[in-house]
């Protein structure tokens, strides 16, 4: 995945950075980066995206005109895809804000173009006390056959969603709900761009609920928080708007257990990924 | 010993990655690694756990200069896992500081053959991690003109100087309280105060060690080895020479460049096993290999680094390498503390109470045998 991006300018000034997820240390991928561009300017590249190993992380660069573009991303990533997404960002930097007087200060929607490329992986996280159906959800998604034995996930499960619900990997992670794990929560939605609260929709467990989503808006402020109203189906159901009432925060109506409802959770989902960016972009 | 071992990291997005495990036939369930993680979660330092898991006998390391990474040893029925237990953690300290320096060189079943590891941090490298985090040396500078100061005040002055409301004073102080170099006590109900209990001095010291064992058993190079040496900490005039004692604002002051740059090696576990093999005498690089543990390539890089920071050179026809100057940092008796604190009870800014104790702790920490 790519980790950071950025531009730099002709005196190994930043013009562009904007990091996705941790990397190993940035003060000194900065300090190596200033190197490095001064290293190419003694090279022709011809355009070519090249990169480089440090550690675990391998960067991908290429040079257009007075400015180095750098992508910070793992050794196990593809290098045909990484080739392609550089010339891309190439393309609509130069085309767009190259010759912009000052471009670190007028940068308006290049922020934007950057996610679309950059972004290859989302991490979405299913969490919710034991037995609301999580996992129920997540095989519901994944379009897998439920089995008949409830099974309950130890630790968290980290599964990949089909690509038809979005061009980008989304990883799905699957929180047990037991107690005992719940000193793994806070840890296990670190760097989450959604979060899914679910709920049996009993009173009870909804109001439970609420601590959830108050540590995962402690944890993870910048994620997009939704809840799930699932067990639509048994009598004991609170509606839908009464659950979102409780949570304070957007909430849906499931049947995690009838494959009818896929499609709309699939479309949920899909939004708030998005909502999730364009907030993180507002910000 | 065990003969399967595997290293897991817990990515935060893609979750549990098997990076390496030997042999590579080895199994292992999502199920699994999420028990030894939770074995884990209430860690704060370095610990290796034994839990049975499913069918298997694992011990498990973690700490806490790799977050999210663990070592895995699948232990044999007869393993006595208080026998193995330092070498165990040894071990893992280094694989774990090879997944960082060159995680493709990294190959477990010749690391547990070879039985290669990393001792625990040493003191001098405890020092030296001071130097890398700005609010930590920031603070013992602010500790070098106070000797005694409460830690409510100190709190308020970093965040002041940081200009940051975020900052945490504990955070900023642990280095120096691992080190030793500060005591941290409540004194009374309410006054947690802050004690300089020592004070460090880093520098590049000349080889000697190094270069009395070139006298004895590496004639051929002696001459030309010590013109190197002298190089450095003599060169001819107009060149000043290297002098660690001149002030820092001095702008000839070698020290606060130079003391980052050692700093940064020396807290590297693998940088440092290689430095104090060669403190003792020069060594061929197959020499280095055996002594150290770690795969050529590695030993070749660390090498190259040290030449290009003039920690060590090579004589080529010999095939040897030696340290032209040592890195070290010393602790010393904070003397001038001791005027200070007694200006100070004369203020009335520090009770009675809390000199005496400050007396008290300077001589446990100064008096022990060495
Ligand atoms: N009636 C009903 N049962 C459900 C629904 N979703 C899940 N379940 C059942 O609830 C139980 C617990 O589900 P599971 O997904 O394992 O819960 P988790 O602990 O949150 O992962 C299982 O027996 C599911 O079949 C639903 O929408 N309606
Ligand atoms: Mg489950």
């Amino acid at each position: 995945m790519i980790r950071s991006v950025y531009i730099l300018g002709e005196q190994g000034n930043i013009v562009y950075s904007k990091d996705y997820a941790k990397s190993e240390s940035a003060e000194s991928i900065v300090e190596f980066l200033v190197n490095l561009t001064q290293f190419l300017r003694t090279v022709d590249l011809e355009e070519k995206t090249e990169f480089m190993n440090l550690a675990a992380q391998r960067f991908f660069y290429a040079v257009k005109g007075h400015f180095t573009f750098v992508f910070v991303a793992d050794k196990a990533d593809d290098s045909s895809q990484m080739e392609e997404k550089m010339e891309q960002l190439v393309d609509i930097f130069i085309k767009d804000f190259s010759e912009l007087p000052d471009p670190a200060t007028q940068m308006d929607g290049f922020d934007a173009k950057v996610d679309e490329i950059a972004v290859t992986m989302v991490k979405v996280a299913i969490l919710g006390y034991a037995g609301v159906g999580k996992t129920t959800t997540l095989h519901l998604l994944r379009g897998e056959t439920l089995p008949l034995v409830h099974d309950p996930t130890i630790g968290v499960s980290i599964k990949k969603l089909p690509e038809e619900i979005s061009t980008a990997n989304i990883v799905l992670w699957d929180l047990a709900g037991q107690s005992r794990f719940s000193i793994l929560w806070a840890k296990m939605v670190a760097n989450a761009q959604v979060v899914i609260i679910v709920t049996d929709s009993t009173l009870e467990n909804v109001l439970r609920s609420k601590k959830l989503v108050q540590l995962v808006k402690d944890e993870v402020p910048d994620a997009k928080v939704i809840g799930i109203a699932n067990k639509q189906d048994l009598p004991t159901a609170l509606t839908p708007e009464r659950v979102g009432q409780i949570l304070a925060i957007p909430t849906y109506e499931l049947v995690a257990i009838d494959i009818s409802y896929r499609d709309r959770l699939i479309q949920i989902i899909r939004r708030a990924i998005l909502e999730g960016k364009a907030e993180a972009a507002a910000a | 010993m065990p003969d399967a071992v595997f290293v897991v990291q817990l990515d935060d997005l893609q979750g549990f990655v098997v990076q390496k495990r030997h042999p590579t036939t080895l199994i292992l369930s999502e199920k699994k690694l999420n028990l030894i993680f939770y074995e884990h979660q209430q860690d704060i330092e370095e610990s290796l756990k034994v839990s049975e898991i499913e069918d298997m006998q694992i011990a498990s390391y973690w700490d806490e200069r790799h977050p999210g990474w663990f070592v895995c040893y699948v232990l044999r029925p007869d393993d006595d896992v208080e026998m193995i237990r330092e070498d165990l953690t040894s071990s893992a300290r280094f694989i774990l500081e090879l997944m960082k320096e060159a995680p493709d060189r990294v190959d477990l079943g010749e690391i547990l053959q070879r039985g290669s590891g990393l001792e625990v941090l040493s003191e001098e490298q405890l020092f030296a991690s001071i130097f890398l985090t700005p609010s930590t040396a920031l603070l013992l500078e602010k500790m070098q003109e106070e000797g005694v100061e409460r830690a409510a005040k100190l709190g308020i002055w970093l965040k002041d100087q940081i200009q940051s409301e975020t900052i945490e004073l504990r955070e900023a102080m642990a280095p120096l309280m691992d080190a030793g170099i500060v005591k941290v006590e409540m004194i009374g109900k309410t006054a947690e105060v802050v004690f300089l209990l020592k004070d460090v001095f880093s520098y590049r010291a000349p080889p000697v060690d190094s270069l009395s064992f070139a006298l004895q058993s590496f004639p051929g190079i002696v001459e030309d080895y010590k013109q190197r040496v002298g190089a450095f900490f003599t060169p001819p005039p107009p060149s000043k020479g290297y002098n660690p004692t001149l002030p820092v604002d001095d702008p000839n002051s070698p020290i606060m460049e130079d003391r980052r740059k050692l700093s940064g090696i020396l807290v590297k576990s693998l940088y440092y096993k290689i430095l104090k093999a060669l403190r003792s005498r020069p060594m061929t690089l197959a020499e280095l290999e055996e002594k150290t543990g770690l795969p050529n390539e590695v030993l070749g890089s660390v090498l190259w680094t040290f030449e290009s920071e003039r920690i060590a050179t090579q004589f080529k026809e010999q095939e040897l390498w030696a340290l032209v100057t040592n890195p070290t940092i010393e602790a010393f008796f904070p003397e001038y503390v001791l005027p200070l604190v007694s200006t100070k009870i004369s203020e009335k800014q520090i009770s009675q109470e809390i000199a005496s104790r400050y007396l008290d702790h300077l001589g446990r920490t100064w008096s022990e045998p060495a």
